[in-house]
């Protein structure tokens, strides 16, 4: 079981980085999603133990798992939500203002801007 | 105390959400309301340094079960610092009219979740606040919507969730080899942890608030941003949300994994020589005035980096009061850098003259405690380096005065809101006072230092 989550929270990860390394504005996000559903999955697995759920009453003397690692899942999963929204709608404003969704495209935008200031500032001096 | 000044701005901030920020009004009851709560925080400071720690578990759980609260000397430090500094920013942008309805509910909830995450005493809910600071932060880059600060906001927004995920693995880890969440509790139990697996879960809290605070390694995403974003915004990033770093180096590394933080000692030490030449080289290089300000903050954490190599008392007082001077400089630089005028430019020199560390100005006590803790480590490597690090900070800060106050206005540029250059001014005599009057600075500086090394305990 330990192995098995430690391969899917490394694949998890490592797909995850190969998308943030590319181009495109959405797999940038998409990306970022993986990532964090990898950590989300590592701290789950920081407190995996058996045993039966932990809801009150207790019975005596039997085991159950840890409560508190889901608690954190579970908040760090609503915040992860609440990131991938904001994101996707700061792709979509990005887009809007650039009409592309390609980071090249971006990026020579970025340099035509810095170029302009840069010859209005040589003007001036 | 904690609970006013949480609950306080917390609510605030949920209520002016709902309100359209470009009224005037709107903008008078968020001062208002954050001036309240940096007094609420004074309050608590003036508490903790004459009572010792104040403590209090949320819920009215018994400790050890529920999340606990904890306002130490160094966290009510850096809170004071840090909603001091939004407040400014937040008054500049009011008298100078904000442009968009979220910016005041933003920087309020910005507030809430620094103060929140300075006052805490639990690392997973340190990660809450943390993102509830990181997520306003996101959405203040964009203020002004224009295609520039987009594209700032989306790769500031991106590189630090990579940031913010590493921090949560490095949250899990902790757990997973301490079995609790309260940070005394491992600052206790670490030491009997497995020292292969503290030193990784150490390296990623490392990254991740090294992210944040724009050091060399990982400091490729802070120029685009610091240029591309409004001056306030700009203050408020890298003099209030840029302590995260600070102070998260000093908690994670200095209290809860020491024997791991002297361990990477050397390394912390190599990075932050680096950080500060590369810093000051680029910052030389540059000609406009907000680059040469972001490449100078890249500069300027090393130090603090530095400081924390050294460890001890000393090197920890050295590093609180540096990284409260930093921040008191880059608020006052990045707000001068939006103004135009004699006041602005006399503001802006004392600002360059902080950061070059000459003696009326704060900066000089920086760099002094610096030099007493590389003298406590009898180095003279780093003697050298600081002496060579302030000589290139001054040769940028004066050749950005020199190019932006000195030559005559070519354009007409617009004038400026007397109340805003005041708020500049008034920034900047603080900044001489501190340096006039240092003895409290050092004395702020000591305790903090103390509660790190303590653990918080009183």
């Amino acid at each position: 079981m330990i192995l098995v989550s430690a391969l899917t929270i490394a694949v998890l990860f490592g797909v995850g980085s190969y998308l943030l390394l590319q181009r495109d504005l959405i797999r940038v996000v998409v990306g970022i999603i993986l990532v964090s559903n990898a950590a989300n999955l590592f701290l789950i697995s920081a407190g995996l133990s058996r045993g039966q759920a932990p809801i009150y009453p207790l019975e005596e003397g039997v085991e159950v798992s840890d409560p508190l690692v889901q608690a954190m899942t579970l908040t760090a999963i609503v915040i992860a939500f609440g990131i991938s929204a904001l994101l996707m709608s700061l792709v979509y404003r990005v887009y809007t203002s650039h009409l592309s969704l390609n980071l090249e495209d971006i990026s020579e935008a970025e340099v035509r801007e810095e170029e302009s200031i840069e010859s209005r500032e040589v003007a001036e001096d | 105390m904690i609970v006013f000044t949480l609950g306080l701005t917390w609510t605030l901030a949920v209520l002016l959400s709902l309100l359209d920020g470009r009224k005037h009004p709107v903008g008078g009851i968020a001062l208002g309301g954050l001036a309240a709560g940096f007094a609420g925080l004074l309050v608590l400071g003036w508490e903790v340094f004459t009572n010792g720690p104040v403590t209090m578990v949320a819920g009215g759980w018994p400790p050890g079960v529920g999340i606990t609260l904890r306002a130490d000397a160094l966290g009510v430090t850096f809170a004071v610092l840090s909603v001091g500094v939004i407040l400014i920013a937040l008054a500049y942008e009011a008298v100078s009219g904000i442009e968009s309805r979220t910016f005041p509910a933003l920087a309020m909830f910005m507030a809430a979740g620094l103060t929140g995450l300075f006052l805490t005493g639990d690392a997973f809910n340190f990660y809450v606040f943390f993102e509830i600071a990181m997520i306003a932060a996101y959405a203040l880059t964009g203020y002004g919507e224009r295609a520039r600060q987009l594209r700032a906001a989306f790769i500031f927004a991106v590189v630090n969730l990579l940031g913010s995920v590493l921090f949560l693995i490095g949250v899990g880890a902790l757990y997973h080899l301490t079995g609790t969440l309260d940070m005394r509790m491992i600052a206790e139990r670490v030491a009997a942890a497995q020292p292969n697996a503290a030193l990784l879960t150490a390296v990623a809290i490392f990254v991740a608030f090294s992210l944040k605070l724009g050091l060399f390694p990982f400091h490729y995403w802070l120029p685009a941003v610091y240029t591309g974003v409004r001056p306030s915004v700009a203050a408020m990033l890298s003099g209030a949300l840029a302590n995260i770093g600070s102070y998260g180096l000093l908690r994670f590394g200095g209290e809860l994994l020491p024997q791991e933080l002297e361990m990477g000692a050397t390394a912390l030490f190599v990075l932050g020589t680096t950080s500060i030449i590369y810093g000051a080289l680029q910052a030389v290089s540059r000609r406009t005035m907000t680059e040469v300000l972001a490449y100078s903050a890249i500069g300027q954490v090393g130090y603090i980096l530095i400081a924390l190599g050294i460890g001890g008392p000393v090197g920890f007082a050295a590093a609180v009061v540096y990284a409260i001077i930093n921040s008191l400089n880059k608020l006052l630089l990045f707000l001068a850098a939006g103004l135009r005028g004699w006041m602005v430019g006399a503001a802006f020199a004392v600002g360059a003259f902080s950061v070059a560390g000459v003696p009326p100005a704060a900066g000089f006590l920086g760099k002094l405690v610096l030099f007493q803790a590389s003298l406590a480590v009898e180095s003279v490597a780093l003697v050298a380096l600081i002496f060579i690090g302030g000589a290139l900070s001054f040769v940028y800060s004066f050749q950005i005065y020199q190019r932006v106050f000195w030559k005559p206005q070519a354009r007409a540029y617009k004038i400026s809101p007397s109340t805003a250059r005041l708020l500049v001014a008034g920034v900047a005599g603080l900044l001489l006072f501190a340096g006039a009057w240092p003895e409290p600075l050092l004395a702020l500086g000591q305790r903090a230092a103390a509660a790190v090394l303590l653990g918080g305990a009183p």
